[in-house]
This record gives C-alpha cells, sequence and structure tokens, in this order.
C-alpha cells in the first residue's frame, strides 16, 4: 500500500512541479509571483477544449494551438499589462496579476459557464500499467513522463542555449545583462511566454481526470505555489523537489493521519519550512537582489 | 472624531428612513391591494448563481421562469399573467441579501420561489420573514426551512437526511449488503448525509466501515479512495458536488476497486455525470424526488423551455425549478381571484398529495416540510436515470438528527 501511495504523491507532484516550475521561473526572471499562472493554464486548457469539441480538430493540433496560445498570453500578460504598470513595486505587480486572474476566471465562467467540461486525450485514464507490484493509469504515467521531459527541456534551455544565458543573465543582474546588449525586456516578456506553456501543459494533463471548469486549476495553483516556497523559490531543481515530496506526504499524510487535514498539510510544512530555513530547503539565501 | 460621529449620524439616519420606507410601502400598500399583485399580473421573485462558480446551479431559477412562462401561455391565473424576476447573487450571501431586498422593497414581489443554496438562503431566511413574503422552495436539503416551521415558508425540498435513510433502507434491505463505508464533503451539506446515514444504520445496529472527508476543492483524491478500497467496503456512499464524484470514480477503477456507488439527488443529473465520468457512472444509484414517470404535461413543459431559452437544455436543474414552481401555480389557483399573501399561505397549507414532477407534497397547519420520502434510481449503461424502487418514506428522527448534527 505504501508504494502506491508514493506512487499517488508522484502523480500529484508532477503537476505541481510544472505550476511550481511555471511561477518559479517568472519569478526569477521579474520579481513577480505570477497568480495569474493557474487561470492562464485553465483558459489554454479551454482552447484545446475548444478546438478538439468544437472544431473536431486532431488532438495534437489542438495540443500544438493550445501551447502556441498559451504562449501568446505569457507575452500579452506582459507585454500589455505588467510592461505598462507606471514605477511598479512588487506589490503592484503581485496585485495586477491577481486582477488578470479575476478577469480569466470572469472571462471563462461567462464564455463557457461553470458546468464540467470533458477533455478527450488518446491517453486512457482508466486503462492502467503495472509493475513492480504498483498500479498506474497510463495518464498518470503520460503525466510524469511528460512532467519530466518538460523539466529537462527546461534545464537545457537555460544551460545549453543562447536564449537560455540571456534568460539568466537577466535574472541574475538585469543592468549588467542590458549593458552587454542583451534586450532584457523582450526576455522577460519570453520567460512569461514559456511559463505560460508549461502552465498549460498541467492544466491538459490533468482536465480529463477533473473535468474541466473554470475552478479546476485555484488548488493547484496554491499547491505550486506551496511546493515552490517550500523548495525554494530560485532554484528550479529546489522547487521539483519541493513538488514531489509535497505531493508523496500529503498522499501518505491522507491514508495515514487525516484525509480532513490534507490540504492543510502542506501549508503547515510550509510554515514549519520557513521557520528553520527561510529561503526555503533548496533555496539559496541572499539578503536582497541589488 | 467629529468626522466618525457625522458618518454614524448618517449611516442611522438612512437605515431608520429606509427601514420606515420599506415598511410603509408594505402597510399602505396592503390596504388597497397586496403587493405584487395587479389586476393583470402577479410578481414572482426568484434567484441563483447565473455566474460565477456555482453557475451550474444558476439553471434552477431559469427553470422557474421557464414553468411560469409555460403557465402564462396556458391563460396565466384567474386572468393574471406570471412576471418572474430573476436576480444573480453568484451564491454569495452579501449578494442574495441586496438581491433579495431590492425585489422586496423595488421590485415589491408577492411571493419568491426557489432560491438557490443554503448559506444564501439562510442570510435572508429572517429579512424575507420579517417582511411576511410567502416563499416556496428553497432550493436546499436542510431542515433550517421547516424546522422549526415559520408561517410564511414551505419547503419542497427532500431533506438530506431522509435521503440518506432512504439509501441505507435500500443498501440494507434490497442489496443486502453491510459493508458501507462514506466520502462525504466537509461541510454542512457532507455532514447532514453522513449524519443521516449513520443514524439510518443504528437501526439495524450497522456502523460505516470507513468515513472519509473530502474538501470541495481537492483534486488529487488518491489517499481517500486508497482509504475506501483498504476498508473493504462493498457499498460506497458518497456525498460529494459533480467533480468529486467524477474523480472519486476514476480514481477507484485504476486502483481496481468497484464498490457499488450510491448518492443522493445532487449527483443525480445522470447524463451529466455520465458524459463527464466517460461512462463509469453507469450501474451507480441514488436517491432522489423525481417521478421520471409524472404524469405531466412534459411537451408543454419542455416547449415553455425552448421558447424561453433556446440554448437551455432540459436538465435535473431545470427540471428542479418546475418542481419548486408547481405547487405555487397550485396554490396561486386556489386561492381565487382576490388574491392575497394571507389567502395564498392558506392555500399552501392545504396542499395534499399533490404530484408534479415529484412523488406527491402535502403541507399542513404547522408543517412545511413538502416532503419526507425519496425513491432510488440507477443510472443506465446509456446515462439515463431508471427508477429502481418505489417511494420510500423515511422515519428518521429528525429531532436527534439536527441535534447529532450540531455535534458533527
Amino acid at each position: 500500500m505504501i508504494g502506491q501511495l508514493i506512487m499517488t504523491g508522484i502523480v500529484a507532484g508532477s503537476i505541481y512541479a510544472l505550476v511550481a516550475l511555471a511561477m518559479s521561473l517568472t519569478y526569477k526572471s521579474s520579481e513577480v509571483a505570477n497568480f495569474a499562472q493557474g487561470e492562464m493554464a485553465m483558459f489554454s486548457t479551454y482552447v484545446a477544449f475548444v478546438m478538439l469539441a468544437t472544431y473536431q480538430l486532431p488532438f495534437w493540433v489542438a495540443f500544438g494551438g493550445s501551447l502556441l496560445f498559451a504562449f501568446l498570453l505569457g507575452l500579452f500578460l506582459h507585454l500589455a499589462i505588467i510592461r505598462r504598470a507606471k514605477d511598479p513595486n512588487v506589490l503592484n505587480l503581485l496585485i495586477i496579476t491577481l486582477g488578470f486572474q479575476v478577469f480569466l476566471y470572469g472571462l471563462a465562467g461567462w464564455k463557457w459557464g461553470s458546468e464540467q467540461r470533458v477533455l478527450k486525450i488518446p491517453v486512457s485514464q482508466t486503462e492502467t500499467v503495472e509493475f513492480a507490484g504498483l498500479i498506474i493509469s497510463q495518464l498518470n504515467l503520460a503525466t510524469i513522463l511528460v512532467a519530466i521531459l518538460l523539466m529537462i527541456s527546461v534545464y537545457i534551455l537555460l544551460r545549453f542555449t543562447k536564449l537560455g544565458l540571456a534568460i539568466k543573465a537577466t535574472q541574475q543582474n538585469e543592468t549588467a545583462a542590458k549593458i552587454n546588449g542583451i534586450p532584457t525586456r523582450r526576455i522577460v516578456a519570453i520567460t512569461f511566454g514559456i511559463s505560460s506553456v508549461i502552465g498549460a501543459v498541467a492544466g491538459i494533463l490533468m482536465a480529463p481526470i477533473t473535468t474541466l471548469d473554470p475552478n479546476m486549476m485555484i488548488e493547484p495553483l496554491l499547491k505550486g505555489f506551496a511546493a515552490a516556497v517550500l523548495g525554494g523559490f530560485n532554484s528550479l531543481a529546489g522547487v521539483v523537489c519541493g513538488a514531489f515530496i509535497l505531493g508523496i506526504v500529503e498522499s501518505l499524510f491522507g491514508f495515514y493521519i487525516s484525509t480532513e487535514f490534507k490540504s492543510i498539510v502542506a501549508f503547515l510544512i510550509i510554515v514549519i519550512v520557513l521557520y528553520f530555513k527561510p529561503s526555503g530547503l533548496f533555496g539559496t539565501h541572499y539578503t536582497r537582489k541589488v | 472624531m467629529k468626522n466618525l460621529n457625522h458618518l454614524i449620524a448618517i449611516v442611522i439616519f438612512v437605515t431608520i428612513t429606509s427601514c420606515g420606507r420599506g415598511r410603509g410601502s408594505s402597510e399602505s400598500s396592503s390596504q388597497t391591494a397586496e403587493v405584487g399583485v395587479t389586476d393583470s399580473t402577479i410578481t414572482i421573485g426568484t434567484w441563483g448563481p447565473l455566474t460565477g462558480p456555482a453557475a451550474l446551479w444558476g439553471n434552477v431559477p431559469r427553470g422557474v421562469d421557464a414553468y411560469f412562462h409555460y403557465i402564462n401561455e396556458k391563460g396565466g391565473i384567474h386572468g393574471r399573467k406570471i412576471n418572474v424576476v430573476i436576480k444573480d447573487d453568484g451564491f454569495q450571501p452579501s449578494k442574495t441579501v441586496a438581491a433579495v431586498r431590492e425585489m422586496v422593497e423595488k421590485d415589491k414581489v408577492f411571493a419568491f420561489v426557489g432560491g438557490v443554496g443554503t448559506a444564501p438562503c439562510m442570510a435572508v431566511k429572517d429579512y424575507i420573514a420579517r417582511n411576511e413574503v410567502p416563499w416556496v422552495s428553497p432550493a436546499s436539503g436542510a431542515t433550517h426551512w421547516a424546522y422549526p416551521p415559520q408561517n410564511n415558508l414551505f419547503s419542497t425540498y427532500s431533506l438530506y437526511f431522509d435521503e440518506a435513510f432512504v439509501q441505507v433502507d435500500h443498501i440494507v434491505n434490497s442489496l443486502g449488503k453491510d459493508k458501507i463505508a462514506m466520502i462525504y464533503q466537509n461541510d454542512d451539506f457532507g455532514k447532514s448525509g453522513l449524519v443521516g446515514v449513520k443514524i439510518a444504520m443504528e437501526k439495524y445496529d450497522l456502523e460505516l466501515v470507513e468515513e472519509v472527508s473530502t474538501e470541495v476543492t481537492d483534486q488529487d483524491l488518491g489517499s481517500h479512495v486508497a482509504k475506501l478500497k483498504d476498508s473493504g467496503a462493498e457499498v460506497v456512499i458518497m456525498q460529494v458536488l459533480p467533480r468529486q464524484g467524477a474523480i472519486i470514480t476514476g480514481t477507484a477503477a485504476v486502483l481496481g476497486y468497484a464498490p457499488q456507488w450510491i448518492t443522493n439527488s445532487t449527483l443525480s443529473d445522470t447524463e451529466l455525470m455520465h458524459k463527464i465520468t466517460e461512462g463509469r457512472w453507469a450501474g451507480v444509484r441514488f436517491s432522489g424526488f423525481f417521478n421520471y414517470e409524472a404524469d405531466v404535461d412534459m411537451e408543454g413543459y419542455q416547449a415553455a423551455l425552448k421558447d424561453k431559452y433556446p440554448d437551455l437544455p432540459w436538465t435535473t436543474f431545470v427540471a428542479s425549478g418546475y418542481y419548486f414552481a408547481e405547487p405555487v401555480a397550485k396554490a396561486l389557483q386556489d386561492s381565487g381571484p382576490d388574491l392575497t399573501r394571507e389567502k395564498f399561505i392558506q392555500a399552501m397549507e392545504n396542499i395534499r398529495d399533490f404530484s408534479g414532477l415529484g412523488f406527491g407534497i402535502s403541507f399542513g397547519e404547522g408543517e412545511r416540510q413538502g416532503t419526507r420520502g425519496a425513491a432510488m434510481f440507477e443510472c443506465s449503461e446509456n446515462g439515463q436515470a431508471e427508477q429502481i424502487s418505489a417511494l420510500k418514506m423515511s422515519e428518521l428522527n429528525l429531532d436527534y438528527a439536527i441535534e447529532k448534527l450540531a455535534e458533527e
């Protein structure tokens, strides 16, 4: 049983990891914790739904289209909204993202209503694969694999490409990066786009199980945020580890101790971790970014 | 400080004057004719979440509206057309208060029909009572509406307690099973089901083998379902919302756990459930208060809906709007041409064994809960609800149940 519970935790952790990764990427590049991340993912998932159900497009076209939409939505948020803010401080930016979240939530409710929708994807959510005595559905397995694949891609992007180098340079010291000819604003906008795509993948992987409605990303966003704080917001490897730890702890806690307090355990862990290690489990501590 | 005093003075002044106006108008109008009634119209108010996260239930007030459209098309009642005022409260009690005040003081409704949700309805219960506006069928299975009885308030929704009783009766006597577990939403709605089930099981000297609570926002129910499976329960009762129902049955299918699922009227929209669970809902049994073979003008009902709301399909939520409004039309008819609120309440009290879309509603002096029974249904392979048992009346001791719920 314990193996099965850990497996369940890893599946949940994969979703948290994607959301946390997306949040931490934008945070690193712009110091904005983007609370619209979840709603952007939800909205992109609806776009996939419309292409699949209304226009009857093949899954991969809808999938690609939805990710493209997500990327543009990320760019839009940064170029059209965040960058327009006059003398923004962190609090203002945070409120802007909250405003964007409410806007998308309302728009989705108005456009598609709040009834549950079915997102059909070519991976079965009830057919199972068995290995080492553990049962996992094909969709859950795909979720884990896609999440890992995406994490590796982000790693490769940051480590081995010019774009990645520019992103990192912008993150570390925006002024110095600008002096060295890096178009930092464009880079930050692209980071928003990439984050939005990662979120959209999480949304599409989740929707077949949880059904699609405007509320679907509220909880994963909070958990992803919690995971990012737990792992250390400025360490990408850290947030991923934080997400898996959170998923597994929740699953074990729910079974052995109490389902009633399962949702709270995430926040309890955060309080404890932050008390002893304010920068998160794997975060590097710094007093102030100059 | 001075400013503060001014502010307080203004607030007090506004409150006093607005209260005065509200009372004055109802008094003066009751001397001439009844509030909300003219020679050619009767104004009825209703509300629900037309927008926002709970908008799925917004189809209940639309159903009420469509039902009165049906009545109007048939010539109205004693020559009067029913004018329905619908307000959107987004399922937020604070907005419900504003909406209901507006309907009482500005729109001058004669009566209320429906109104969705326990919390929103609780927020306006006292206000509506103070203004002596008749109110039929709050859309909630809580006991707050009829216990203790209140002169102006009539409930037609079957109680969650009573549905639980009928479910347990079915499990023990028809299925012959006694290893029962329950998964419930961690709030008043879920716990009402839990308490009802527990009390109903006492009669058979049974106890739940496992009880698991879920939060309405929970997306990952892996450990919940693992617990249910681990308990070895042959029957699992769910008192949750549609999304959770889909996640629970999906997670169980992955874990190879296939108990007999039992649920209540909240998940009785089999078409929706069948669709969002991709067919897993087939075989799920549930208690409900709709009579699918009811002797009503179904064609006329559906035509009225199509006429009023062309895009809205005939679903359980729409149908419940009709169900809530049916006894109102009857009582308006029975009140005669000189309609007053007093006569209307009297006519509501005189309703006995009235069956529209339901199995039979009866009220009486001091009896404000119209129905205490439910029947059992099963979702068929193609997502249709099929009735599998006759109407069963609940024998649950409500005082005891209310007391137990307070302890939970």
